[in-house]
């Protein structure tokens, strides 16, 4: 577990504080997982990949899945989470989130500048759409996860 | 000697609490901001000129939707507001105006032509545009933070005292999206099709 936790912390070194109205959760590693969607093992597996991913290109990549979205557009929540949790490195605003609310059925991927050219708009919605939804509308949100976690990290590591 | 240096320090203490530097950082600071939001509609300007001819080779005519959302996107194009007419509620208000004549005639275009929505030329622009809004939307709240910021700061002492002497700083315009949106559809089309 020292890997994740290491990631995390380089982080926060970039961390905003959080913003009025929103409720976080902590960034405890690189999948931060509070909606419970992904079993232990899953979710061991795919913080690995993660890490690797990170020490491979350098990009941060955090998945996360939350309860409730607390009211807000899913896209303004992705915004200010990844400011708030300070994802990526600050000067190249490198980071990508992939933020699944299984309650309100939203996804959504969020890039940080640095990272737009890699992953458009247009392949981040064929991700949602093509990998990712198929599995979540059959019920299976960890297949969808790591089926979409796959597609970005192809996305940006190539 | 020491007394000299005491002085110095107050002095310089005191000038920095006037806002000699923080002023000038926050006016500039918004002024980042607003280039951003510029920037973010330029990029969705560039769009616009693929997306029309995507709809008119796919719709095969050339609808008043589509010229109003290309008049719309010209008018735009036209009003610029720099870093100093941030001050000038009247621009900011025409380059709302105008900008928000674009947003109107995307959301008909988008409405008018729900058979183009399966087309994957049309779907990726439409996603390209989505995402531009959304960073549109982004910074705009992010300059309207900065203008919040920089407008409390020239008019809170202390600082507000060397934001008058040394800068005669005036507020910047926040901008407002809303209430322009309401208006724009009477001012650009008035919805009529000939």
């Amino acid at each position: 577990m020292t890997a994740p936790v290491a990631g995390a912390d380089e982080a926060r070194a970039n961390a905003q504080p959080t913003p009025a109205g929103y409720d976080f959760p902590a960034l405890t590693g690189r999948v931060v997982d509070t909606a419970n969607l992904l079993s232990v093992s899953e979710r061991r597996r795919l913080s690995n990949r993660l890490v690797d991913v990170e020490k491979q290109s350098k990009h941060q990549f955090v998945v996360v899945t939350v309860k409730s979205l607390g009211g807000h557009v899913i896209a303004d929540y992705g915004v200010n989470l990844g400011r708030t949790w300070g994802i990526g490195r600050k000067c190249f605003n490198d980071g990508v989130l992939l933020i699944v609310a299984p309650n309100e059925r939203k996804v959504r991927i969020e890039v940080g500048y640095g990272l737009e050219k890699a992953l458009r708009d247009e392949e981040a919605a064929a991700i949602i759409e093509q990998d990712i939804l198929p599995h979540f509308k059959a019920g299976n949100f960890s297949a969808g996860i790591s089926a979409g976690s796959e597609a970005i990290i192809r996305e940006i590591t190539q | 000697m020491k007394f000299r240096a005491v002085i110095a320090f107050a002095a310089a203490a005191m000038l920095a609490g006037c806002g000699l530097n923080s002023v000038p950082t926050a006016e500039e600071n918004a002024k980042a901001r607003w280039a951003d939001v510029q920037t973010n509609y330029q990029r969705r300007a560039d769009l616009i000129p693929n997306l029309v001819s995507t709809v008119k080779g796919a719709a095969n005519s050339e609808s008043q939707i589509l010229t109003n959302v290309t008049n719309a996107r010209a008018q735009a194009n036209t009003i610029k507001v720099t870093g100093d007419d941030l001050t000038d509620p009247a621009k900011m208000s025409a380059y709302t105006q105008a900008q928000n004549g674009v947003t109107l005639s995307l959301q008909r275009l988008q409405e008018a032509y729900p058979q183009l929505q399966s087309q994957e030329n049309f779907k990726t622009l439409m996603n390209q545009l989505e995402g531009t809004e959304n960073r549109i939307a982004i910074s705009i709240r992010d300059y309207n933070a900065a203008v919040q910021a920089y407008n409390t700061r020239i008019r809170t002492f202390p600082d507000a005292i060397g934001a008058k002497i040394f800068y005669g700083a005036k507020p910047m315009t926040p901008f407002e999206a809303k209430a322009g949106a309401e208006n724009a559809p009477k001012v650009d089309f008035g919805g009529n099709s000939n």
